[in-house]
C-alpha cells in the first residue's frame, strides 16, 4: 500500500509558492490589537464614509517581516529523526503541562487540543516525509535517518514556545487555516476564520440553488478578513455571478487578495478597500446578494476574551461597539440601497439576542425594506445568522 | 471538562460535490502509527464492537495514541461509535442508503459537533471541530475529529458512515433465486467462475465501489450463518480463496469474524 506522503494541497500549489515570501514580506506591520484606542477604532470605521480615515498608526519603525505560511515554503531544512522526536516529546509535555489552565482561566485550549495542534503541525512542516522510513528508522533504532521539512528544528522550539507562553493562535503560527474544503492563508492583522463562518456559504448555496438569477448576480462580502466567505460564494457560483470583497484593513485587502489569487479567481473576486457600504459605489440597486461578518463583540467583553483572540486578533475585527451592533446596524440600514429587488442578504451575529434584534428592527424600523427575515443556527445550535430577501 | 455534546437535526446539504474521495492519510499520523504499533495498515476502517477507546478508524486511533490518547474525553468520543447491535442483526436495506448520494445520506443523519461553554463565533478560537453524524434509520454513529476544518471532518464522517453502514446493515437474501451483484463480483479474484470478463478488473480496498462489495458479501455470509465455504460455492471460489479475500480487509475479515461469533463458528485467520 502506498502512503500518502505530503499533503495534497501542496501540490495543488506549487508554482505559487516562490512569490509568496516576497508577497508577505511587503505587508504592513499588523496593527497592534490591543494597544489601539477604541474610540478612535469606532471613529475610523463607522465615520469614514464623512471622512477620509487617517493612515493607520505605524508602531513599528521598520516593517517586521513577515514569514510565509509554513506549508508554503520550501522544504529546505533537514532534521534527523531522533532530532524531531526529541522536539516533539518536549513540546508534547509542555502541551501536558498546560492541562485545563487554559481552559479554566479564559475558556482556552486545553492539552488535548493543543496536542492535536501539534500533529498538525507536524503536517505542515514535514515535507515528502516518507513514514515508512520512520518505522524503518525506529524499528533499526536508527535515529539518524533525515526527513526533510519546512522549518528548522529550532523555529519548531520557538513556534511552539509561542504558542504556549504567549498564546499566539496556532494558525498564525503555521499561517494557514483550514476552512471549508479551503486552505487559506493568514497572518497577525487579519482574522482568522472561524468554522461558524462556513454556514454561510451554505446558506448562501441553499438560494442560489432555487434562483439562477441570483446565482448569475453580482455578490458582496463586506469585511472579508482572509477572503473566506467571497472565496468560498465565488466557487460555488462555478461559472457564474461575480463576487465583490471589501475591507477597510489594508492587512486584511492584501491577505484577502493573496488568497483569491491562490485559488485563482482574480477573474471573479474583486477585492476592495473602504468602509463596508463605500467600496459598492457604482453598483447600488444592483446587488444580488449581500453577506457579512461585521464585529460583532460588545467592546465591555473584549478584554475578557480567550487570549488567542483578544491578545492577538486584530481588535477592528472584533469590536462591535457598546451592544456589538453598531456595524451590523450600519449594513442594515445601507443594505437596501445597494440590494437589488428579490436579492438576499446574510449577516453573522453574537447570538440569539443580536439576531432577535435585528429581526425585529428589520422587520419594524424599516418596513417594506426587506421580506422573508429569519434566523439560521450554527452547528452548535446557536441562533447565529439572520437571512432575508429585498422586497420586490 | 466543560464539552458537552449539541446535537441538532440539520436538513441542509452538506457538501457542494458528491462523491469525494478518502480523506490522505497526511504523514505525521502514520509516524504516529509507527510509534504505536508498526503493523496497522494504513487504510483500514476497523468497525467497532462496541469496545470503548478509539476504534473509528486507524487513523484517528494513531492520532489517539500518538497524542494522550488515555484522555477521557478521547474514551467518550470513541464510545459513540457503537455496533448497530452486532454485524447479522437488522435489516434495513441498508443498500439503498448506499446508493444515497451525500446529500441525501445526509438527509438522515442528525449531526452534532462539540460545543464548548461560552459564545463562539468570533469569540472563540478553538479548533474545536468534531463532527459526530447519526443516521437516524439504523442509529449508526460515525464522526470525525481529526482535521482542521469542520467541513472536511464532515465528508470524513460521512465516508465512514458508508463504511460503518455496509458493515453493519444486512440486507435479507433470497437464497433460492441468488446471482450476485455486480458490486459483489468486481470484488472477487479473477479465478471466480461466476465472475465473467465483462467485470473488468478485480477491484481493491483502496476503490471506494469496494465497500459496496463488502456490503454484499456480509449479506451472502449472513445468509449462510457465516459459512465461507458455502458463499464460496455460490461464487465460483474455492473455500481458500474466499478466506483469503476476506483476510486481505481488516474491516471485512473483522465484520466476517463478528458474524462468525455470533453464530458460534470460529474466527478465521
Ligand atoms: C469578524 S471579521 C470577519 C472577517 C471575515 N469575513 C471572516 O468571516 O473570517 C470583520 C472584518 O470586518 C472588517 N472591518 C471592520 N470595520 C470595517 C469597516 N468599517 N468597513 C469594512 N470592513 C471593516 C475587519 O477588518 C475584519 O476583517
Amino acid at each position: 500500500m502506498k502512503p500518502t506522503v505530503r499533503p495534497s494541497f501542496v501540490r495543488a500549489w506549487p508554482c505559487i509558492a516562490s512569490d509568496f515570501s516576497t508577497f508577505f514580506l511587503r505587508l504592513p506591520p499588523p496593527p497592534l490589537a490591543h494597544a489601539r484606542n477604541i474610540a478612535q477604532i469606532r471613529h475610523r470605521r463607522i465615520h469614514s464614509s464623512l471622512s477620509p480615515p487617517p493612515p493607520p498608526p505605524l508602531l513599528a519603525s521598520s516593517p517586521p517581516s513577515v514569514p510565509p505560511p509554513l506549508f508554503l515554503r520550501p522544504p529546505k531544512y533537514t532534521t534527523t529523526v531522533a532530532d524531531l522526536l526529541e522536539w516533539h516529546s518536549w513540546a508534547k509535555s509542555l502541551a501536558a503541562s498546560v492541562g485545563s489552565s487554559f481552559e479554566d482561566s479564559d475558556n482556552g485550549p486545553d492539552s488535548r487540543l493543543l496536542c492535536r495542534e501539534l500533529n498538525w503541525l507536524m503536517e505542515d512542516v514535514l515535507d515528502g516525509f516518507d513514514p515508512s522510513l520512520m518505522h524503518k528508522a525506529v524499528a533499526r533504532d536508527d535515529p539518524d535517518v533525515i526527513v526533510s521539512s519546512r522549518a528548522d528544528v529550532q523555529e519548531l522550539y520557538r513556534l511552539w514556545k509561542q504558542r504556549i507562553e504567549e498564546r499566539r493562535p496556532f494558525q498564525y503560527i503555521v499561517g494557514c487555516e483550514h476552512w471549508r474544503d479551503l486552505i487559506l492563508c493568514v497572518r497577525e492583522g487579519v482574522l482568522i476564520p472561524r468554522p461558524e463562518t462556513e454556514i454561510i456559504v451554505d446558506l448562501v448555496g441553499d438560494v442560489i440553488s432555487k434562483d439562477q438569477g441570483l446565482r448569475e448576480g453580482l455578490w458582496a462580502d463586506l469585511g472579508t478578513g482572509s477572503g473566506a466567505i467571497a472565496i468560498g460564494i465565488a466557487k460555488i457560483l462555478g461559472d457564474y455571478g461575480s463576487v465583490i470583497a471589501t475591507d477597510l484593513s489594508p492587512v486584511a485587502i492584501q491577505v484577502a487578495s493573496f488568497n483569491v489569487e491562490r485559488y485563482s479567481l482574480q477573474e471573479k473576486i474583486e477585492v476592495r478597500e473602504g468602509s463596508w457600504l463605500d467600496p459598492l459605489k457604482g453598483v447600488e440597486g444592483k446587488v444580488a446578494g449581500l453577506v457579512s461578518n461585521p464585529p460583532y463583540i460588545p467592546s465591555d467583553d473584549i478584554g475578557g476574551l480567550q487570549a488567542e483572540v483578544g491578545r492577538h486578533e486584530p481588535r477592528l475585527a472584533l469590536d462591535g461597539g457598546a451592544e456589538g451592533m453598531d456595524d451590523l446596524l450600519h449594513l442594515c440600514n445601507g443594505a437596501a440601497s445597494m440590494l437589488k429587488p428579490g436579492s438576499f442578504f446574510a449577516f453573522e451575529t453574537n447570538g440569539e439576542k443580536q439576531c432577535k434584534f435585528l429581526v425585529d428592527y428589520m422587520q419594524n424600523q424599516l418596513p417594506g425594506s426587506f421580506c422573508n427575515v429569519n434566523t439560521a443556527s450554527d452547528f452548535a445550535g446557536t441562533q447565529r445568522f439572520v437571512t432575508g430577501f429585498r422586497n420586490g | 471538562m466543560k464539552i458537552s455534546m449539541a446535537i441538532q437535526s440539520l436538513r441542509r446539504s452538506l457538501l457542494p460535490g458528491t462523491a469525494r474521495s478518502p480523506p490522505s492519510l497526511s504523514s505525521f499520523p502514520k509516524l504516529s502509527g509507527f510509534a504505536v504499533s508498526a503493523s496497522v495498515r494504513p487504510r483500514a476502517i476497523v468497525a467497532a464492537s462496541a469496545a470503548p477507546g478509539w476504534r473509528t478508524g486507524e487513523r484517528t486511533r494513531r492520532w489517539g495514541g500518538f497524542c494522550s490518547g488515555n484522555s477521557e474525553h478521547d474514551k467518550a468520543l470513541g464510545s459513540c461509535f457503537y455496533s448497530n447491535g452486532g454485524a447479522a442483526s437488522s435489516n434495513y436495506g441498508g443498500c439503498s442508503y448506499l446508493e444515497l448520494s451525500d446529500e441525501g445520506l445526509m438527509k438522515q443523519c442528525e449531526m452534532g459537533t462539540f460545543k464548548t461553554s461560552g459564545p463562539g463565533g468570533q469569540h472563540r478560537n478553538k479548533r474545536e471541530s468534531a463532527v459526530r453524524l447519526k443516521h437516524i434509520p439504523t442509529g449508526i454513529i460515525a464522526q470525525a475529529v481529526e482535521d482542521r476544518s469542520q467541513h472536511k471532518n464532515r465528508a470524513s464522517a460521512l465516508l465512514r458512515l458508508r463504511t460503518l453502514l455496509a458493515l453493519k446493515v444486512r440486507n435479507a437474501v433470497n437464497l433460492e433465486a441468488y446471482s450476485p451483484p455486480k458490486e459483489l463480483l468486481q470484488i472477487l479474484p479473477l479465478k471466480s467462475t461466476v465472475r465473467g470478463s465483462d467485470c473488468g478488473p478485480q477491484i481493491g480496498p483502496n476503490n471506494p465501489k469496494f465497500m459496496l462489495g463488502v456490503q454484499a458479501l456480509l449479506d451472502l455470509l449472513s445468509a449462510f450463518e457465516g459459512s465461507v465455504s458455502e458463499a464460496a460455492k455460490l461464487l465460483g471460489l474455492s473455500t481458500g480463496a474466499l478466506s483469503r479475500l476476506i483476510l486481505s480487509d481488516d474491516s471485512l475479515r473483522l465484520a466476517v469474524n463478528e458474524l462468525r461469533a455470533s453464530k458460534g463458528l470460529k474466527p478465521l485467520k
